[in-house]
């Protein structure tokens, strides 16, 4: 299996790790066919994601999507981050084998429910 | 500048020994012939093969008439088994295995199962290991072979092969002559001293890469007097039992393969248990939350099987490959299904710990340096992954 350097690099160095303390919202998906988890917690401002922290269990696909995730949503509206899909997010990791892309859908089920739980 | 490179996989395979690239290469120019042919040039092929089944033969106590050269250690199991259990149909179709042996012994018990074979599979309980017990009560008068590992390619330990091959002998003893005992030493073949008398075994699988020969080669050793219904057709090679050209260069390496394990065995083994030990002390008094599996003193000398807790196995496997360290782990997870590795959870331990299971296999070349270079990214990774870890932090779900 070939990952890109992006994936490499996000894997050794993962970005924003942790739980924001007082976070606006904290979403936690499991896919409960493999065990991998993700945990957001997000820091929300006048309708814009200030900050993005994530926490992940499982395959590096998993580890490395949460923390591209955190750096792509971080700046954007709500609504401009519901509108990222998982192609965007796999293509934004530089590319997936097919057999991990659950790792991406995971990480958009995390956001989703984030988003639209502080939204509600 | 290239980075350190540290291979602790050779459970996996190992690196052709010089000697043997030596001994291939030149049979590769002086020994091409067709071992089959009449000729001068077949007949030089044939003593180079006659060679190295004379070495292989010295490794396991056996006479060289009672070593069939194949592929590998799968072709041995599926020849071992299949072969054992096609020519034995007429006295029973039970077969007793354990619940950790290698794919191609657990896949060739699975394939027998659907065409009307029963099978055992025997717990291992927490230390990886078969109770002789367990086969005294599972055996029956239809049970015609039983096929337990020598010692398990995950965690390393051996098996009671010994008792088992004891209690095999008894059955003989008693009058029933229709039971065979298979062990699959692929693993074990160069780190152990193996006697195929001393173990009572009839057939025994091994594999030339798992000692410092190349890949595509392997012997089964079929104890005299002992049935195969033949795997492969179409010729005579094998004394009837593997048609097919021989692999004379791939022969004369596992030959001198075999040669070198058995001279340089305890030398190699002290020296692979001295690193494992040290790794192994050195891992358990600087990370915490982790659980070394399998029986600690039955076990294989150069091998340790470790789960960390709360970090799952591919993601340090992967950033240890990225720092040059190369290890295996078990467990596959692929396309959202996960697949934790058998043998672990055969152990009885949850699908957290076996997830998290490494396999660090240490060998002839790795050195002291190596083992304090690995633990220090090993210590590192480790808790970089923890730190990224939801499982086994106390964090509050919060809601706005």
């Amino acid at each position: 299996m070939t990952y890109s350097p992006t994936f490499k690099d996000h894997l050794a160095h993962p970005r924003n790790v942790g739980e924001i303390p007082n976070a606006s919202v904290i979403a936690e998906e499991v896919n409960p066919v493999c065990g991998d988890r993700l945990r957001l917690s997000l820091m929300i401002s006048n309708g814009r994601i200030e900050t993005a922290q994530y926490l992940a269990y499982g395959c590096p696909p998993t580890l490395v999507t949460g923390s591209v995730l955190t750096e792509l949503i971080t700046g954007k509206t709500v609504g401009e981050a519901l509108a990222i899909t998982r192609a965007e997010l796999i293509e934004h990791v530089g590319g997936l084998p097919s057999r991990k892309h659950h790792a991406a859908a995971l990480a958009i089920e995390a956001l989703t429910t984030a988003l639209k739980k502080f939204v509600l | 500048m290239s980075k350190r490179q540290v291979y602790l996989d050779h459970s996996a395979t190992t690196p052709v020994d010089e000697r043997v690239v030596q001994a291939m290469t030149r049979s590769l120019s002086e020994t091409f012939g067709n071992a089959s042919s009449v000729h001068s040039f077949g007949q030089r092929a044939r003593a180079a093969v006659d060679r190295a089944r004379r070495e292989v033969a010295a490794l396991l106590g056996a006479r060289q008439n009672e070593i069939v050269f194949v592929s590998g250690g799968t072709e041995a199991n599926n020849l071992a088994i299949r072969g054992l259990c096609q020519a034995a149909t007429q006295h029973g179709r039970h077969i007793i295995t354990s619940s950790i042996e290698h794919p191609s012994v657990r896949g060739v018990c699975d394939q027998l199962e659907k065409e009307g074979w029963e099978v055992t599979r025997l717990p291992v309980y927490d230390n990886g290991i078969v109770k002789i017990q367990d086969v005294q009560e599972t055996l029956r008068t239809d049970t015609v072979l039983i096929t337990v590992m020598l010692a398990n390619n995950e965690i390393g330990t051996i098996q009671p092969v010994v008792e088992i091959g004891g209690l095999v002998r008894q059955v003989r003893d008693s009058g029933r002559k229709s039971l065979w005992f298979h062990t699959d030493a692929v693993q074990a073949a160069g780190r152990l001293e193996i006697d195929v008398d001393e173990l009572g075994c009839d057939l025994l699988s091994l594999s030339g890469h798992k000692l410092y020969a190349p890949k595509g080669v392997g012997a089964l050793y079929v104890r005299k007097g002992v049935r195969l219904a033949e795997q492969n057709v179409g010729g005579h090679q094998e004394r009837e039992r593997r048609a097919g050209t021989e692999n004379v260069p791939g022969i004369v390496a596992f030959g001198e393969a075999a040669r070198i394990a058995r001279e340089e065995m305890k030398e190699r083994n002290d020296h692979a248990k001295s690193l494992r030990d040290r790794f192994e002390a050195a891992v358990e008094n600087r990370i915490d939350d982790l659980v070394i599996n399998g029986d600690r003193r039955q076990r294989l000398p150069h091998l340790t099987n470790i789960s960390f807790r709360f970090i799952e196995g591919e993601g340090l496997l992967i950033n240890l490959d990225m720092k040059g360290i190369a290890v295996s782990t078990g467990s596959a997870c692929s396309s959202g299904t996960l697949e934790p590795s058998p043998v672990i959870r055969a152990l009885g331990r949850n699908d957290e710990l076996a997830r998290g299971s490494i396999r660090f296999s240490f060998g002839k070349a790795n050195s002291e340096a190596d083992v304090d270079y690995v633990l220090e990214v090993l210590i590192d990774v480790v808790q970089r992954l923890r730190e990224l870890s939801p499982l086994g932090k106390k964090v509050e779900f919060q809601m706005s």
